[in-house]
C-alpha cells in the first residue's frame, strides 16, 4: 500500500480512537460494544431463519418456492441494509474536501473513508453474520463446488448493496443542496402520490383489484432495488443446479456495483470541488419573516427553530419517506386486515403512523442541539432562558411531526375502508401524548450527551451512538406504556376506554413536561462546560 | 467607574491553570485592548467575561453586576464577538441580524429595521439573502459585529475582529468602533494579534502572559518611550526556539 493511503488509514484509527477515549468517548465506546454485542445475537437468530430458508429452497426441485425464498431473502437485507444506511447509522464520514490538497488520488480516499467507514461501524457485522447464515444453509443442504460461486455472490451483494446506499446518500445531498432539484423534487412525488390517490378514487369499489391490475408494471419498478433484483435471480439459478445460467446476474451485480462506486464517487468529488460555489439564498429580500402567534424571545427561538427544521435534508426526506411509508401502509397492510377484525385491530395502522411520526424525527429530539453548531454559543450569551430554547425546540418539532403524521394518515384513511368515528381522535390523543414523555427524555439525551451534526446527509453523524441507543430505550418504554391501553380496550372490548386512556396518559405527560422542562432548562444552563466544547468545538 | 473589574479571576482545563488570578481593571469608555500571544488566556478570559465559561476561582462584575448571579441582567447590556464566533450558520444574513436582536428583547419590526441598517454599514446589503453559511469568513466576522450592535449595548467585546478580514474591512470595522466609542461612551473590550492595528485604535492595554496579566494601563503608560509591538515582544519575550535542523529544506531533494 502507499505512503499516502497507508497515512489515511492510520489517520482515521487514530481520529477513531481519540474519540472512543476522549472523555466525551466513552459513552459511543460503551454504545459501539453494546452494539457489537447485541448485533452478534441478534445476527445470529435471524441468520438461523435464513440459512434454513436458504436450506430449504436449494433442496427444493425449484420452481415458486426456490423464486419466493431467493427474492425474499435478498431483497429483504438489501431494503433494511439501505434503510438502515440512510436513516440510522452512525457511519464514520470521509470529507473529501480536506483531502483534496493531498498527493492522494481522490478516488483512493473515497473508498478508504467508504471501507473504513463500513469496518467501524457495529451494524456491518450484522449483514455479515446474515450473509454467513445464507452460506451456511446452502453449504449444509448441497456442499460443492457451486459454493464458491455462491461465496462470490453474497460478496458482491454486499458491495453493490454498500455502494449503492453510499451512490443514494450522495445523490439525496445533491439534490436537496440545490433549491431548483428540491422543490421539483418535492412537486413530482406530490404529484406521483396524487395520481396514485386518483387512481385508487377512480376504481373506488375494488381499490384491491385495482392495484393487482397495476402490478405487471410495478414489477418494473423492482429493477430500482437492483442488487437485491439481480442476487436474487443468480441465486435462483444456483439453488437450481443452473449455474452457468447464474453468470450474467453476477457479471451484472459486478458491472452494477462498480457504476454505482463510480458514480457516487463522481457526485461526491464534484460536491467537494463546487463546494461554496451556488450560495443558497434564503427567500426573496432575504428574511422572510414567519406569521407566528408567540412574539418576543420566545418567538424569535420558534422562527429560528422553524427555519433550521424545514432547512434540514433529513426533515425534507422525512416528509417524503413517512407518507411513503404509510401509502404503502394504507395499499400493503390494511386491506389484509380480516373483515370482521375488531375495531381496535383495525386501527392499529393508524396508530402505529402516529408513533411512527415521533419516531422518524427522534433524530431532532435526541441530539437537538447538535445541529446550532457555532450558534449553540448564543444560549449563553444572549439573556434567554433554557428551558425557552428547548420549548422552542420540543414545539417545532410537534408541529412538523404533527404534519408528518396528518398527511401519512390521509393517505391511510383515503384508500381504505371507513374507520369508526372514534379512530382518529384516539389516535391524534396518542400522537399528542407520546410527544411530552419523549421530547422530556430526549432534552435530557440532548443536554447530557450532545454531539455536533452535520446538515448534510451523508456526512457525519445525527445522533451519538450512546443517544441512539438510549432513544431506543425511550421509544420502547414509550411505545410499551401506550400499549397498555390498547390491551384493556382489547379486553374490555371498548373502544372508548382506549381514547379515555390516551388522553389521560397524554394529560399526565404534558403536565409532567411542563414542570420538569424547567429544571430541563437549569441544566442546559448549568452545562456549558460540557456542551459548548461538543458541539462548537470550544477548549474544554 | 469601572466597566470591567476581575478580582482572582481564574480557570484551569485539566489542573493546568489557562488563566491565573487576574485583576482587570477597564474604564467605562475605554477602548481596551488585551494583547497577549498565542494560547496566553485571552480568549479564555473573554469567555469568562461573557458568560460563556464558569470560572475556577474569583470573580469578574461586568457593568457593575457579577456575571455569574446576574448574567441576564449583564447579558442584556453587553455585545459580543466571540471565538468562533456564534451565529446560526442556517439562517440568512438578514434573519441572523433580525433573530438576534429579539433574543436580546428588541421588538420584530425594531430588529428588522436595524438589521437592515447595519447590513448597509457593514457593506453586506447585497449579501443579506445569503445562507451564512455561504459567507466568507471576512463577511461572518462583519455579520457577528453587526450581531453583537443590533441591541445597542454598553460594552462590546470582540475576540480577534481584524482576523482574517482584509485591509479595506479592517479599516471600516475601525472606523465605526472609533466613532461608536466617540459618540455614546461605548466601552469596547478586544483581543487581537495585529499590533499596529490596535496601537491606532485603543486607549487603555493589558497584555497577558501565561495566564497572568503581566502589564495594564493607559496605551501611554504601557508603551513607555517605545512603540506597542517593541513594549509587547519586551514583556512576552521572543521565546521561539531557534530551529536545529531544517537542513532539508534548503536542499533540492525531499
Amino acid at each position: 500500500m502507499k505512503g499516502g493511503a497507508r497515512a489515511v488509514i492510520e489517520l482515521r484509527a487514530r481520529l477513531l480512537w481519540r474519540r472512543l477515549t476522549g472523555r466525551a468517548g466513552i459513552g459511543e465506546g460503551v454504545a459501539r460494544v453494546t452494539l457489537l454485542l447485541v448485533a452478534v445475537p441478534v445476527g445470529l437468530f435471524f441468520a438461523v431463519f435464513l440459512g434454513l430458508g436458504t436450506w430449504q429452497a436449494v433442496r427444493a426441485p425449484g420452481g415458486l418456492r426456490t423464486e419466493v425464498t431467493a427474492v425474499a431473502v435478498y431483497f429483504g437485507i438489501w431494503q433494511t441494509w439501505t434503510a438502515v444506511s440512510l436513516s440510522l447509522n452512525e457511519r464514520e464520514g470521509i470529507d473529501l474536501r480536506r483531502f483534496l490538497v493531498y498527493p492522494i488520488p481522490p478516488w483512493r480516499v473515497y473508498a478508504l473513508g467508504l471501507g473504513s467507514g463500513l469496518a467501524a461501524d457495529p451494524v456491518t457485522l450484522f449483514w455479515g453474520v446474515l450473509l454467513a447464515g445464507i452460506f451456511a444453509g446452502a453449504a449444509i443442504a448441497r456442499p460443492g463446488a457451486w459454493l464458491l460461486l455462491l461465496g462470490a455472490l453474497l460478496v458482491l451483494f454486499a458491495l453493490a448493496t454498500a455502494l449503492y446506499a453510499a451512490l443514494l446518500e450522495e445523490f439525496l445531498a445533491l439534490v436537496l443542496s440545490s433549491r431548483r432539484s428540491r422543490e421539483w423534487a418535492i412537486v413530482l412525488s406530490v404529484a406521483a402520490s396524487v395520481a396514485i390517490l386518483l387512481y385508487l378514487a377512480a376504481s373506488a369499489t375494488r381499490p384491491l383489484q385495482a392495484l393487482a391490475e397495476a402490478l405487471p408494471a410495478l414489477r418494473i419498478a423492482r429493477w430500482l432495488a437492483w442488487p437485491g433484483a439481480c442476487a436474487a435471480a443468480a441465486a435462483r439459478h444456483l439453488y437450481e443446479r443452473e449455474p452457468a445460467r447464474s453468470l450474467p446476474w453476477l457479471g451484472l451485480l459486478a458491472a452494477g456495483a462498480a457504476g454505482a462506486g463510480r458514480l457516487a464517487f463522481a457526485i461526491a468529488l464534484g460536491q467537494a470541488r463546487g463546494a461554496g460555489a451556488g450560495a443558497a439564498r434564503a427567500g426573496g429580500k432575504g428574511d422572510a419573516r414567519l406569521p407566528l402567534p408567540v412574539g418576543g424571545r420566545l418567538g424569535a427561538l420558534v422562527e429560528k427553530e422553524w427555519k433550521y427544521l424545514l432547512r434540514h435534508p433529513l426533515a425534507r426526506i422525512y416528509a417524503v419517506l413517512v407518507p411513503a411509508v404509510a401509502a404503502l401502509v394504507g395499499l400493503g397492510l390494511e386491506p389484509r386486515i380480516p373483515r370482521e377484525a375488531r375495531d381496535v385491530i383495525r386501527a392499529l395502522p393508524l396508530f402505529g403512523l402516529a408513533a411512527y411520526a415521533h419516531v422518524a424525527s427522534q433524530a431532532f429530539w435526541l441530539n437537538s442541539l447538535g445541529w446550532e453548531r457555532g450558534g449553540a454559543r448564543l444560549a449563553y450569551l444572549a439573556p434567554v432562558d433554557g428551558a425557552e430554547v428547548l420549548l422552542a425546540k420540543n414545539a417545532v418539532l410537534y408541529a412538523y411531526s404533527l404534519a408528518l403524521f396528518l398527511a401519512s394518515s390521509l393517505l391511510v384513511l383515503v384508500p381504505g375502508r371507513p374507520l369508526p368515528s372514534w379512530a382518529l381522535p384516539a389516535a391524534l390523543a396518542l400522537h399528542a401524548g407520546m410527544a411530552p414523555y419523549l421530547y422530556g427524555a430526549g432534552n435530557l439525551v440532548s443536554i447530557l450527551n450532545p454531539k455536533a451534526a452535520s446538515f448534510a446527509v451523508q456526512r457525519s453523524a445525527t445522533v451519538p451512538a450512546l443517544s441512539g441507543l438510549v432513544g431506543l430505550g425511550i421509544v420502547s418504554t414509550v411505545g410499551g406504556l401506550f400499549s397498555l391501553p390498547v390491551l384493556v380496550a382489547l379486553r374490555l372490548d371498548s373502544p372508548w376506554t382506549l381514547v379515555g386512556g390516551w388522553a389521560a396518559l397524554c394529560a399526565v405527560g404534558w403536565i409532567a413536561y411542563a414542570r420538569v422542562l424547567s429544571r430541563e432548562g437549569a441544566l442546559l444552563a448549568s452545562r456549558r462546560d460540557a456542551l459548548l466544547p461538543a458541539v462548537c468545538g470550544d477548549d474544554a | 467607574m469601572l466597566a470591567i473589574e476581575t478580582r482572582g479571576l481564574s480557570r484551569s482545563f485539566d489542573g493546568k491553570p489557562a488563566v491565573d488570578g487576574l485583576d482587570l481593571r477597564v474604564p467605562t469608555g475605554a477602548f481596551y485592548g488585551f494583547l497577549g500571544p498565542n494560547g496566553a488566556g485571552k480568549s479564555t478570559t473573554m469567555r469568562m467575561l461573557t458568560g460563556l465559561l464558569r470560572p475556577s476561582r474569583g470573580e469578574a462584575r461586568v457593568l457593575g453586576s457579577d456575571i455569574e448571579r446576574d448574567a441576564s441582567a449583564v447579558k442584556t447590556r453587553i455585545g459580543v464577538v466571540p471565538d468562533g464566533l456564534a451565529l446560526f450558520e442556517r439562517l440568512s444574513g438578514a434573519e441572523m441580524l433580525r433573530i438576534h436582536g429579539q433574543l436580546y428583547g428588541l421588538d420584530r419590526e425594531t430588529a428588522a429595521g436595524r438589521a437592515a441598517e447595519l447590513l448597509d454599514a457593514l457593506e453586506l446589503a447585497s449579501e443579506g439573502g445569503k445562507l451564512v453559511q455561504d459567507f466568507s469568513h471576512g463577511m461572518k466576522k462583519k455579520l457577528a459585529l453587526g450581531c453583537a450592535l443590533i441591541h445597542g449595548p454598553e460594552l462590546l467585546f470582540l475576540d480577534e475582529p481584524f482576523e482574517g478580514i482584509d485591509a479595506v474591512a479592517v479599516s471600516g470595522i475601525r472606523r465605526m468602533l472609533q466613532e461608536l466609542v466617540a459618540r455614546r461612551a461605548l466601552t469596547v473590550f478586544l483581543t487581537s494579534h495585529v499590533l499596529e492595528v490596535v496601537e491606532r485604535l485603543v486607549t487603555h492595554v493589558g497584555i497577558l502572559h501565561r495566564g497572568r496579566l503581566v502589564a495594564q494601563g493607559t496605551l501611554a503608560e504601557v508603551r513607555a518611550s517605545g512603540s506597542l509591538e517593541e513594549t509587547f515582544i519586551r514583556m512576552v519575550g521572543d521565546e521561539r526556539a531557534r530551529a536545529p535542523g531544517l537542513s532539508w529544506l534548503r536542499g533540492a531533494s525531499p
